[in-house]
């Protein structure tokens, strides 16, 4: 990470109050600068303003689409479908990794069919889950799944390797009860890699659902998009992306701020 | 309990042969459900028809055509993308104004779900493509970019004391500490991002319906409802991808077989 970015959402705060105040301010300069260029190219109306929507139009599509309750629609279906979905695959897919890990059979039975399927990018799965399950509500829901499960199983199944022996040993000599060996010991342990594991299986996720929707879908943030492609208004094209990147941008930073705060006892 | 690969073992199969269980299971119930009349087999076609469809595939020419063409798309992106994020990861590390100034900008367009761009890029580009192996240039552009900041930072202070030691100029030290320092992990980043330029190759093909490409093969299967088809190229693309990241594996392990020296 930069350490203009870092300053902004006030990570690790560089030495010195004025200092930390100019970088502070300097990260908001380029993205302000880019949003004042968009707005004169467009002003100057070199392209189509079919093609480029000035940031004003955007803003005043935004709350059209937010005036008529269409936008609140598309993105509580987004994200009912995100939520559902993610919940599921990471959940199974953290317990499904604990398990390979600790279970030499579950390894050996689960592991070869485990890595050949993890090797198939989820958006090439896309038209096979299509055709198995139709373009409905599972369809979406199911690509999701697969999207989180492999990339948190594989998280957890490498951070439970990763446990050190010498760990488990010392639980064996303290004759720890499973309970406490693993509140204490396993899931202490493993919970930083996880957690990582969990935020680059939500990225995948919801890039996975924007491009289902994008394909094939009635509601969602895609599908509006798509829709406004289709009817030439890269306004409410520009909307989507950018309500996209911000719901990427803040999940992702939340996940970045709990790696950073809720495992300090690592740092220690 | 007795594991089961030390009972395998023992009746004489190999102990990795558990692990072929699940597959051979999973492709017995994929068979029955084929057989289980047309309802089913519409949707889960039998295992001799997809050896046809394979069969069928390479004899016309359209999966060596498509594989091709996705290929080509994904080195290209690579290379393209690749170099721009390589020049700009470089100038973010060296100089704290480009860092402070273009770090932000970057930081969050990187979090725009890329698949998300297909629709901007197909009203400014159209449908071909272009918009294609523009998408594609941007899925290894931003990893790269991140990946060579970080790999030029974490190079180790004893290293530059000792270029300032020997009165190094900055491009001196650039040349002949820094980057040689930071080459193995810049390639680690390079494999990340042709992962990336595969897998945004397909999506894009699958978005755009345009042209040629694995992706666009395997949307006009999806239209035809022809499973035996897509089950072959998803295979396919995962065998692909999982080779195109050995390769690199392989030429990184070569390239830098002296770091295991070094760090002795």
């Amino acid at each position: 990470m930069s350490i203009g970015i870092r300053a902004a959402i006030g990570l690790n705060r560089v030495a010195g109050r004025v200092h930390y105040r100019q970088l502070k301010l300097a990260a908001f300069v380029s993205p302000v600068l880019l949003v004042l260029l968009w707005g004169w190219v467009s002003h100057l109306q070199l392209i189509s303003p079919q093609l480029l929507a000035s940031p004003l139009e955007v803003a005043s599509t935004f709350q059209e689409l937010l005036a008529s309750g269409e936008l609140q629609e598309h993105l509580s279906k987004s994200l009912s479908r995100l939520a559902l979905g993610y919940s599921l695959g990471a959940s199974i897919g953290l317990l499904f990794g604990i398990l390979m890990a600790l279970s030499r059979n579950v390894e050996a039975l689960c592991a070869p069919l485990f890595h050949a399927i993890r090797q198939i990018p989820t958006i090439a799965l896309i038209p096979m889950f299509i055709l198995l399950l139709g373009v409905d509500e599972s369809f979406k829901i199911a690509i999701v799944i697969k999207a989180s499960f492999f990339t948190v199983a594989l998280a957890a199944y490498e951070a439970t390797r990763g446990v050190s022996v010498n760990y488990l040993e010392v639980a064996r000599v303290y004759k720890l009860p499973w309970i406490t060996l693993y509140g204490k010991v396993i899931i202490p342990a493993i919970f930083p890699p996880v957690l990582t594991g969990l935020r680059i299986a939500f990225a995948r996720s919801w890039t996975v659902l924007v491009a289902a929707e994008l394909l094939v879908a009635d509601s969602g943030l895609g599908q509006m998009m798509q829709m406004g492609r289709d009817m030439f208004r890269l306004d409410i094209v520009l909307v989507g992306v950018v309500l996209t990147g911000l719901i990427g941008f803040v999940i992702d930073r939340s996940f970045k701020w709990g790696e950073a705060h809720l495992v300090r006892w690592r740092v220690a | 309990m007795r594991s089961i690969s030390s009972l395998f073992s023992r009746i004489g199969l190999g102990r990795r042969a558990v692990g072929l269980i699940l597959p051979i299971l999973l492709l017995m119930g994929w068979q029955y459900m084929s057989t289980r009349g047309a309802t089913f087999a519409y949707a889960f076609s039998s295992l001799s028809q997809m050896q046809e469809a394979l069969r069928e595939l390479i004899a016309s020419g359209d999966l060596q055509i498509n594989l091709v063409a996705s290929l080509q798309r994904a080195l290209t992106g690579l290379a393209i993308g690749g170099a721009f994020g390589l020049v700009l990861g470089i100038s973010m590390a060296s100089s704290r104004i480009i860092d402070t100034s273009a770090g932000p900008l970057y930081h969050i367009l990187r979090q725009v779900p890329l698949m998300g761009l297909v629709p901007v890029f197909s009203l400014w580009l159209g449908n071909g493509d272009t918009a294609k192996l523009f998408i594609v240039c941007l899925s290894a552009f931003f990893p790269l970019v991140l990946a060579t900041y970080e790999s030029l930072r974490q190079v180790d202070g004893k290293f530059l004391e000792v270029g300032n030691v020997l009165k190094l100029s900055r491009a001196q030290q650039f040349r002949h500490i820094l980057l040689p320092a930071a080459l193995p992990n810049i390639f680690t980043g390079v494999s990340f991002a042709l992962a990336m330029a595969w897998l945004s190759t397909i999506g894009s093909e699958i978005l755009f319906n345009a042209g040629a490409g694995l992706g666009n093969l395997m949307m006009n299967a999806e239209m035809a409802s022809r499973m035996d088809i897509l089950v072959v190229v998803t295979i396919l693309i995962g065998v692909v991808g999982y080779l195109l990241t050995f390769v690199l594996y392989r030429i990184s392990a070569y390239l830098f077989r002296w770091r295991k020296v070094a760090s002795e």
